[in-house]
């Protein structure tokens, strides 16, 4: 590891040009003539028979891509206690040889990146793109833990006087529960478990139960990259397992990215200090977000647009990133609202294997009726500037994907759901506001706090924003999503987060406890 | 008349005294082999006596005005922190709502830069001074935008850019029209566009139609070259370019392209399809290509491409260009723009962010040789495209003239073509020398502009710039050096 390159971010796929795209396609082929995919429970490196559930491609709901386990809360104490067990063999290793693990699984990710790529297309609806993008964020986050466990493996620097002696160093907590979302179905895992791991943790995996075959193939890696199986356990199924795991008395730490609702209920009760318990749980996690960008007067347009469009639309809105509201100076409000409407109009719905998509399918049913109530919503309230169409339905296909409509909405009423609540869909609301200042107060009015855009050609506007946002990331005159590893580090301040902060210098301290030796050096007067 | 009878009417290049070329008489026709492909020593032998006739041709600067800008343009372009501020503010100039917005963003803007040389730090602390100064500062900033911006725009409409383009015409210099916009992010905005170019062909078609003939533009040995010209950018004939995805945008903007070459056929005008960024290249590509070949359009009009030399793949590219104008027969061949490029910081930047190989050749004299190369390529390939030599760079120029030269290849069988604003002198040179010269003409207002100009500027301005080295006086005979 010593002798290891800098960190440089995973190459994306250069698919402006035509062989990236055919080698994808032919990715595609094969692995469609493999589907169904097996997602078993695996605990101890022992995998489960029963395979009652399964994940279906959300372009085209019929198809089964994975047949998965359904893990009880027995299979979440037996995968905590085998975690337990492995943990004084794996924390007691060199952090250099638990980071060689993290290289080689990013080696194993990458010889398969295309296969990985159109997994996640088929199991989530992600868009080329998107996806590809997906499996290099995985692999960035193998390769920057790797370095970032390295160097803090290394003791930290104190105040030293004589005739003693100070070391500080930073340890394993125990076995960590990782409770994960569908929508990065690698990436977010492949972060949350290589940040608990490479610090000297054991991981039980609870992946989300839209993405099994995703957290399956991210095993698959870390297995062949030489971990051992007792290090990571993997539990797919629904709501019992995870509930189960939070509650768990052996459990020491929580790692979730998920809703705002379900990440307070883990705090609540990963607060509960339960029979042979002796430690406190840490949770650390990722919620959601109602992301806000602010367009100034002297925005171009040119940029707002297509940057607007890709924030919010692209991956249908589903990205805890996304933009949900748009306040635009009222100077240049009927201006950006009219090109904003005619650009939205143009998107493109449709399966998410078609090159160049603008608006993949939502990744289920409940999201289209979710999606579907707020539209309703957005017409009885206000006024909608602009809805993409859906695709013309294929008579061959007796399912139609989960498509809900790219919508634009304005002139809301300031309390209106839609304004507030985490929609998790293709929907945007544009509003005018008379200042800059006015804007902020909207942000800082906010419980939300994960991600704001802001479009201004005036640095003293910049800064004055940047110094006034609570956001954990402030993205200025660009899209608001797509944040790289080591780059924009990413986490929600507020309702949206406990503040870590992804795929930066500082994420592995939420995972390790610190721990102090001071030594008396002094024996009979001397030092020795 | 047929294309043999014109290349027998058609006028020799004249080269320097005592320096002809023994291919220079020997007419080719229909059934000749091309010209053979003359030693490079015969075509680097011919290039200090161009280039030194085309440098004093050019002249110095008489304007006073542009003596002054040439100097503060140095001045700037020695400064990173200061170009920057300054392109900014040229970036944010349209935007801003009056002549205090100018200031304060001015003002900010020159926050930025350490020690602002004058005029720029007397504008900083004036701008900072109250309202009436700040009227002043944002006064004189938006003269001074407009004003560069005026030596690149031609006008506003295609009615008021006639006098200027008439001007070029009277002094021997064609002209291409390019229409200068907004992004287009939606259908009506396409529409828009394209009925815009329409328009314009027309307003053209009638406000030229009564200007003197000048055979030396308007044929060549392929036969007829259109007098109205007029360059399109695909990403303004549809809201759906997306780089992964170029039938889409090729599909989206078939149609109005086809409208457009309708109108052009019917005018006998020429329609010349920009090239950007590589992100869209293989849609314009595949859209141009395509719907050139399609039946309607086999008797016309004219019609062209770009080809970037600065993209390290340009060999493989033109193969492509090449082999389809040999593949398609038209009534009019494919004519090929050959250009550096315009989009290179853009390039190295979307690769360097994306981890990808950068595209564009990043060495200034590796990418001098690609456009010598490919001009090689084009002169040898003149029977099947007409070869458009568009480059402001002395010696590449004056490379392209030794090698028409030298391939006995007629006068009229290469256009070389200048930038407004950038490469008047160099135009003005070239057409003296008894060459088909077209100014790239802009128009449009100064918000839609502005794009433009920042490209323009940063071309001017960029430490390998030609013409930034030719003003600032560095030898001539250095400039000259085969790359």
């Amino acid at each position: 590891m010593t002798d290891t390159a800098p960190f440089r971010n995973e190459p994306l796929l250069e698919l402006r040009r035509p062989q990236p795209r055919a080698d994808l396609v032919a990715a595609l082929a094969a692995l469609d003539a493999r589907l169904p995919l097996r997602a078993p429970v695996v605990i101890d490196g022992r995998a489960g028979t029963e395979l009652p559930l399964r994940s279906v491609d959300p372009s085209r709901p019929d198809r089964v891509v994975a047949l998965s386990g359904d893990a009880s809360v027995d299979d979440a104490d037996a995968a905590v206690a085998a975690a337990r067990r492995a943990f004084a063999d794996w924390s007691s290793r060199d952090a250099e040889d638990r980071a060689a693990v993290l290289i080689r699984a990013a080696d194993q990710l990458r010889a398969r990146r295309h296969e990985l790529t159109a997994l996640l297309l088929r199991e989530t609806a992600k868009p080329w793109p998107e996806a590809d993008a997906d499996v290099c964020e995985a692999i960035d986050f193998l390769e920057y833990y790797a370095r970032a466990a390295v160097a803090l493996a290394g003791p930290r620097e104190l105040v030293h006087v004589a005739g003693e002696r100070n070391v500080m160093t930073y340890a394993a907590r125990g076995v960590c529960a990782v409770i994960a979302p569908w929508n990065f179905a690698l990436a977010i895992p492949a972060g949350m478990i290589a940040a608990a791991l490479v610090t000297g943790n054991t991981v039980v995996l609870k992946p989300a139960d839209q993405a099994p075959a995703c957290a399956a193939a991210l095993y698959d890696a870390l297995q062949a990259a030489g971990l051992p199986a007792g290090a990571l356990h993997v539990l797919p199924g629904g709501d019992e397992p995870a509930k189960a795991l939070v509650a768990h008395p052996h459990v020491h730490t929580i790692a979730f990215t998920g809703s705002s609702a379900a990440g307070r209920d883990i705090l609540r009760r990963a607060a509960d200090v339960v029979p042979g318990q002796h430690h406190l749980k840490r949770v650390v996690c990722e919620m959601g977000g109602k992301n806000i960008v602010i367009v100034d007067s002297d925005a171009d347009i040119d940029d707002v647009v297509p940057a607007l469009l890709h924030s919010a639309f692209a991956f249908a809105g589903q990205k805890c990133s996304a933009a949900a509201r748009v306040l635009v100076h009222a100077d240049l409000y009927d201006e950006l609202a009219t090109r904003l409407a005619g650009a939205v109009a143009t998107l493109q719905v449709s399966g998410a294997e078609t090159f160049g998509v603008d608006v993949p399918p939502v990744i289920d049913a409940e999201s289209v009726a979710r999606v579907a109530r707020y539209a309703e919503m957005a017409r009885a309230d206000g006024t909608v500037l602009a809805e993409a169409t859906l695709p013309d339905g294929d008579d061959a296909v007796a399912t139609p994907g989960f498509f809900a409509p790219p919508l634009l909405v304005a002139d809301l009423p300031a309390d209106c759901p839609i304004l507030h609540e985490e929609i998790f869909g293709p929907l945007l609301s544009i509003e005018p506001v008379a200042s800059i200042d006015a804007a902020c107060d909207i942000v800082d009015a906010s419980p939300f706090a994960l991600t704001g855009g802001l479009f201004s050609r005036n640095p003293a506007v910049v800064a004055h924003v940047a110094a006034r946002t609570p956001v954990g990331s402030l993205y200025v005159n660009r899209e608001i999503t797509g944040a790289r590893v080591g780059r924009h580090p990413f986490g929600g301040n507020r309702l949206s987060g406990g503040g870590t902060k992804a795929g930066g210098p500082d994420y592995l301290l939420a995972f390790v406890e610190g721990r102090v030796v001071v030594e008396n050096t002094v024996r009979h007067g001397m030092v020795v | 008349m047929t294309s043999a009878a014109v290349r027998a009417t058609a006028r020799r290049l004249s080269g320097p005294p005592g320096a002809a070329a023994p291919g220079d008489t020997a007419a080719p026709s229909d059934s000749d082999p091309p010209a053979p492909r003359p030693a490079p020593a015969d075509v680097e032998a011919r290039v200090p006596a161009i280039g030194r006739r085309l440098a004093a041709g050019m002249g110095t600067h008489h304007d006073p005005r542009a003596a002054i800008e040439a100097r503060m343009m140095d001045r700037i372009a020695s400064r990173d922190d200061l170009r920057a501020a300054l392109f900014r503010l040229v970036d944010v100039r349209p935007a801003c709502h009056s002549y205090t917005d100018i200031a304060a963003h001015l003002a900010a803007l020159l926050d930025e830069v350490d020690t602002p040389a004058a005029p720029f730090g007397l504008a900083r602390s004036l701008a900072g001074r109250g309202a009436a100064w700040q009227t002043v500062v944002g006064v004189a900033s938006a003269a001074g935008v407009r004003a560069m911006a005026g030596r690149f725009i031609v006008g506003s409409g295609a009615a008021d850019a006639l006098p200027a383009v008439r001007r070029l015409w009277r002094d021997g210099v064609a002209t291409s029209v390019d229409l200068l916009g907004e992004a287009t992010v939606s259908e009506a905005e396409a529409d828009a566009y394209a009925e815009r170019c329409v328009e314009v062909l027309q307003t053209l078609s009638v406000g030229m139609a009564a200007w003197a003939p000048n055979a030396l533009l308007e044929q060549d040995p392929h036969g007829q070259v259109a007098r109205v010209n007029l360059s399109v950018k695909v990403s303004a004939l549809t809201p759906h370019l997306r780089a992964d995805a170029p039938q889409r945008g090729a599909a989206g903007a078939a149609p109005r392209l086809r409208a457009i070459l309708r109108t052009a056929r019917e005018l006998g005008a020429h329609v010349h399809v920009d090239m950007e960024s590589l992100d869209s290249r293989e849609a314009v590509r595949d859209l141009t290509l395509s719907v050139l070949a399609e039946d309607e359009f086999a008797a016309g009009p004219s019609a062209g491409i770009v080809h970037q030399a600065y993209l390290t793949d340009a060999g493989e590219e033109l193969d492509l260009l090449l082999d389809w104008a040999r593949r398609t027969p038209r009534a009019h061949p494919l004519a090929i723009r050959l250009v550096k490029g315009a989009y290179w910081d853009h390039e190295v930047v979307e690769a360097e962010q994306n981890g990808w190989t950068v595209p564009v050749h990043t060495d200034r004299r590796a990418c001098d040789r690609a456009f010598e190369a490919l001009t090689d390529r084009l002169l040898d390939h003149a029977d099947v495209v007409r070869p458009l030599i568009a480059s402001h760079n002395l010696r590449s120029v004056a490379h392209a003239i030794a090698g028409q030269q030298a391939r006995g290849l007629p006068v009229d069988a290469v256009e070389y073509q200048v930038l407004r604003g950038l490469g008047d002198p160099l135009g003005h040179a070239l057409a003296r020398e008894g060459l088909r010269v077209r100014t790239y003409c802009p128009i449009g207002d100064l918000v839609a502009g502005m794009a433009y100009l920042v490209r323009r500027l940063l071309e001017n301005t960029a430490n390998d710039s030609f013409l930034r080295a030719h003003a600032s006086g560095t030898d001539l005979d250095r400039l000259l050096e085969a790359p």
